[in-house]
């Protein structure tokens, strides 16, 4: 990065804000992406860490004006390369922002920096008797910016939704450095196109979301995590539609094979509870009376016995329950060493066994090993293709087309959660039309006339 | 006021192969300035093997030394040591007995209180006299959340003390004091016996007291040795973030963070570990934590006691050495 | 083997709240469990019932409420419980406790062991257990990480005491006080569950304990100490003490902070 860019940026956030030596931003050059995926970042880009709006207005401002490309970083936990810098950037960490502004105990609402973590926000909301957020994508050091553009999901998306449900307001930093807010704490809201919207899930190529207002839940009072085992995948899958069919509506109900199981468990040093079987379903289930869930349990516990499952178990301490997702959660970082790449596909649930079914199959003709884990309750699975010898197997580019179709056949999505970032742009036409594209660059050089934000996110720079 | 038949401040003294444990020392501390309120004497009991010195106990204001010495007694055998320190508490009738509240001290002193049916009370960390001369004991409870002031009714009044948690008594060479050998008692049944002592475990790192801990800034694999240095110097482990664990310069057992250990030791020395979420989220609840690192803006430095911004690479073998040259002085 | 556990309903300490203003505990929406170390103690029973035959009894002391402790207790593997329970009992302190607990041991019979957690999250003592066998008088071992070996006559266990660990070998009957590294409990079958929420709870009173432990042994009366005053220590706030590029400064600081932790005696 040139000398003068970095002695600007300086003035703007103060000399200890700006890192440029590699060995300081060596750890804000890449993401959870998988290294096989992820694409190579440029070792020259800087960081800088505004503490205010205003600081990162006016570094838009001055990067607008020189044309240099500004690479927008939260929690660093994101799944599809959007916080790499491919091309010599300014990368702008929202960590200084990093305060909890309120918790509105009326309106059940929630304020926030952009740089506060999850782990903080649900820290804060345990002061609180009864208030609950429920979108929890697996690492607690994602920040709520991040899990704003990158529309989170996670596992409590059954009952609860996803992060786009929750937000109900935004402050942003334009490309262009102006400020805006986005929203409120309002219920219905019509005037206009829906800026807010448009922002969720944007990646970080429309603006830098600096401040969100999250929608809060009371906490129901009793809750229990059923750990249901089967013998084969098939069996696992085939109940997940049975149960929301039931017209019970858990947080979460998510499939997990055993062998990735017990490497995560081995993982983070926990015991995995289930012995026997070899695949598990685990429904958390979250009730304001003691009876309803019991009640709640015996039906999905019948639901699941009739699908051939082997053993039923039930966690009820908070430690027991957290320890079972913490298991869940750290699938992830426990697999990916040996992963060529992490899929995210979704398809509507009523259609999820035909599709797992279609998959297994897949990963048969090609002889892949391709563990599974996945939010089955909301349709949304995820396979690892396995590397073969450390490499990526020479089936991968054929099977991972063929897995994305199989996707869309069923209406499905390429991607569920993680976003298409910099390692899905090829695959994007696979799911939407090419008017649709079009569109979306279309809406980006409205926001981003120069193209500075975030280059190469969900569509090539042209 | 007191009871009368009962005066003095008796401390349980324990040993481990003739080795006077530090915590007695913090007792003695503790004790001397009690009984000095109480206008009262200091006694120890040490029971043990042969020929142990314990002139330092009196150096450091015990007024009389109980010593039971027989090398069968260089064993952790609570009933065989309950049987002797009653036999002696029974003799000399304190008003107070403190006991460490190490493993051992834990597991004899319910054993004598029970025996002697007098009030126990566990793992204080402080200890006052009231306007009547009563002992007040102070402890936390719920999993170190409160802290409960509590009295005792009967005699003696028992507690167990938590270690590190005073100062240990000044050693005076002028000090003069009594040694007082008693026979053992010899118990034929105690329905306990210890087979033999087992190699200790590796250090439990979400167990242990202090974690030093390395990240990206440890430039390679053989670099972590001054960390174990340092580590060992304070009687604690090494931890890692995941950076390290992952580039391998370190096994996956040392990972502190979100996934990984949870630690939660009285100390955490980050080096060179720039406080990512996942690594927060693992070691924050650390009592005291220092960290090291040669960029300002690093977030660990959010949550640090004490924040340097240097080198690690000078900053830790000048500790090091400083640290070494302490430990000689001593 | 018949083997009696101990079990002590507390409340779930990740969601009590402690006023440090008013020096409060308010355990109101905390919900309860079983203390998480007597779970220990509950598995390492079942263990031995599973090598050796026999039959697991929890009990435990406490408010009628903790008839649910003794519920999850069966739906984890327990075959019974009992529940001591009785306005005389209450306000014990661990003397008291561990009298009332060998009266009722004995009022029961038949045990060849009686394990017991390390300590509770409440209480934080870790006294009971062993107070307990002194008042059976029957051996104990503390601190038990593992379980070697047992039969009808002796179990062999691995007691880590004394800055060390011991191989020991405990002539039954006797007790047990067993560390978290004994076992990671199991959860209970969904099946189990469901049963014991039916189960029934019995119940010892004063009545019942009478021949072993007089009126004025138990609860506050036969509790020798008490809680003069209770305060909530507010949360401590980190010094955030920077220096910068200063070696000397910054390691005689450190120094400091060592001497005052007591880190450096080891």
């Amino acid at each position: 990065m040139r000398a003068e860019v970095i002695e600007s940026l300086k003035q703007i956030v103060g000399e200890d804000w700006v890192l440029t030596s590699l060995d300081q931003t060596k750890g804000y050059l890449y993401d959870e992406t998988e290294e096989l995926m992820r694409p190579e970042a440029a070792e020259d880009s800087i960081v800088v860490k505004p503490g205010t709006t205003e600081e990162i207005a006016e570094i838009m401002k001055y990067a607008n004006k020189e044309l240099i490309p500004v690479v927008p970083r939260g929690g660093g936990t994101g799944l599809c390369g959007g916080a790499i810098p491919t091309e010599t950037s300014i990368i702008l960490s929202d960590e200084r922002l990093n305060k909890i502004i309120e918790i509105d105990e009326e309106n059940l609402m929630a304020t926030c920096e952009a740089g506060v973590t999850l782990a903080d926000l649900l820290e804060k909301l345990r002061e609180y008797d009864n208030l609950f957020f429920p979108i929890h994508p697996g690492d607690e050091g994602a920040h709520i910016g991040g899990m704003v553009v990158e529309n989170a999901g996670g596992a409590k998306a059954v009952r609860h939704g996803i992060m786009r449900n929750h937000v109900k307001g935004l402050e942003v930093v334009l490309p262009t450095g102006e400020i805006v807010n986005l929203g409120g704490k309002l219920i219905k809201n019509n005037s206009g196109l829906d800026l807010l919207h448009l922002m969720i899930g944007s990646e970080g190529i429309l603006g830098i979301v600096t401040k969100a207002t999250l929608k809060l839940y009371p906490e129901s009072k009793y809750s229990g995590t059923l750990l249901i085992s089967f013998d084969n995948r098939r069996d696992a899958i085939g109940v997940v539609p049975k149960i929301l069919q039931s017209g019970i509506i858990p947080l979460a109900i998510e499939y997990m094979e055993r062998d990735i199981a017990l490497e995560s468990a081995a993982h983070i040093g926990e015991k995995w509870p289930a012995e026997e079987g070899s695949v598990d379903v685990i429904v958390m289930l979250s009730e304001n009376k003691e009876d309803d869930l019991y009640e709640k349990s015996e039906v999905i516990a019948e639901l699941c016995e009739e699908h051939n499952a082997v053993y039923t178990m039930i966690a009820e301490t908070t430690k027991e329950q957290r320890s079972i997702l913490a298991v869940r959660s750290n699938v992830y970082t426990a697999v990916v060493h040996d992963a060529a790449d992490a899929l995210d596909m979704a398809v509507p649930v009523a259609s999820i066994a035909d599709f797992m079914n279609d998959i297994f199959a897949l990963a048969e003709k090609y002889g892949a090993r391709t563990p599974s884990v996945g939010h089955a309750g909301d349709g949304n699975i995820h396979n690892f293709i396995m590397r073969e010898n450390g490499e990526r197997p020479s089936y991968f580019d054929e099977l991972k087309e063929a897995m994305y179709k199989t996707a869309v056949k069923y209406g499905g999505t390429i991607t569920a959660e993680h976003g298409i970032g910099k390692t899905r742009v090829s695959n994007l036409a696979i799911q939407l039309s090419q008017k649709e594209i079009e569109l979306i660059k279309g809406i980006k050089k409205v926001f981003d006339p120069n193209g500075i934000l975030n280059p190469g996110t969900i569509v090539n720079k042209r | 006021m007191g009871d009368e038949k009962y005066t003095g401040i008796l401390i349980f003294a324990e040993q481990k192969n003739g080795i006077i444990h530090k915590v007695s020392y913090e007792l003695l501390n503790k004790g001397r300035e009690l009984a000095n309120q109480l206008m009262a004497p200091v006694y120890c009991i040490v029971v043990g093997p042969k020929s142990m010195d314990l002139q330092e106990l009196i150096y450091r204001g015990a007024d009389e030394v109980y010593y039971v010495g027989n090398d069968f007694l260089n064993l952790p055998e609570e009933l065989i040591y309950t049987e002797n320190i009653i036999n002696l508490i029974k003799r000399i009738k304190p008003e107070i007995c403190l006991f460490g509240a190490t493993s051992f001290g834990r597991s004899l002193a319910p054993r004598i209180a029970g025996n002697l049916k007098t009030g126990l009370t566990a793992d204080c960390t402080e200890l006052k006299i009231d306007e009547d001369g009563k002992l007040i004991q102070i402890r936390p409870a719920f999993s170190d959340n409160i802290l409960a002031h509590i009295k005792t009714k009967t005699y003696p009044q028992m507690a167990t003390i938590r270690y590190k948690e005073f100062s240990e008594a000044e050693r005076d060479i002028n000090r003069s004091g009594k040694i007082i050998k008693v026979d053992p008692i010899l118990v034929e049944k105690t329905g306990v016996k210890i087979l033999r002592e087992l190699e200790c475990m590796e250090n439990d790192i979400s167990e242990a007291e202090v974690v030093v801990a390395g990240g990206r800034g440890i430039k390679t694999p053989e670099d972590f040795k001054i960390l174990y240095e340092l580590a060992e110097l304070l009687g604690g482990v090494v931890g890692a973030s995941r950076a390290v664990v992952e580039e391998n310069y370190i096994s996956s057992q040392h990972q502190v963070g979100y996934s990984g250990n949870r630690v939660k030791p009285k100390l955490y020395i980050a080096c060179g570990i720039s406080g990512a979420p996942q690594h927060l989220a693992g070691m924050r609840e650390a009592e005291r934590i220092v960290a090291i690192n040669s960029d300002p803006s690093a977030p660990i430095f959010n949550i640090a006691d004490i924040g340097i911004v240097g080198d690690l690479y000078e900053v830790i073998p000048t500790l090091i050495e400083k640290l070494k040259k302490k430990e000689v002085a001593v | 083997m018949n083997i009696g556990v101990l079990i002590k309903q507390v409340p779930d300490m990740e969601k009590v709240k402690f006023n440090s203003e008013r020096g409060l505990i308010d355990r109101k929406s905390a919900g309860t469990e079983i203390n998480p170390f007597d779970l220990n103690a509950l598995e390492a029973a079942i263990q031995l019932r599973e090598m050796t035959d026999g039959k697991v009894t929890a009990i435990s002391m406490g408010p009628p409420s903790a008839e649910e402790a003794l519920r999850e207790a069966i739906a984890r593997g327990a075959d019974e419980g009992f529940l001591i329970s009785d306005k005389h009992f209450g306000g014990a302190d661990t003397k008291a406790t561990a009298h009332t607990l060998s009266a009722a041991i004995k009022k029961l019979g038949g045990f060849t062991l009686i394990i017991a957690g390390e300590k509770t999250v409440d209480g934080d003592t870790g006294q009971v257990g062993a107070e307990t066998a002194d008042y059976l008088n029957i051996p104990h071992v503390s601190y038990v990480s593992h379980i070697q070996a047992v039969n009808l006559d002796n179990i062999q266990v691995i007691s880590d005491i004394w800055s060390g660990r011991y191989l020991k070998e405990m002539a039954l009957p006797g007790l047990l006080t067993v560390t978290k590294n004994i076992n990671t409990p199991r959860l209970p079958s969904f099946k189990r569950k469901m049963a014991a929420r039916k189960a029934e709870i019995n119940k010892l009173t004063f009545e019942d304990l009478k021949e072993y432990i007089a009126l004025e042994e138990c609860g506050l009366k036969g509790s020798p100490t008490w809680v003069n005053k209770i305060e909530v220590p507010p949360t401590a706030t980190r010094k955030g003490k920077i220096i910068r590029n200063d070696t000397e400064t910054a390691v005689n600081l450190l120094v400091e902070l060592f001497k005052e932790m007591k880190v450096m005696e080891g």
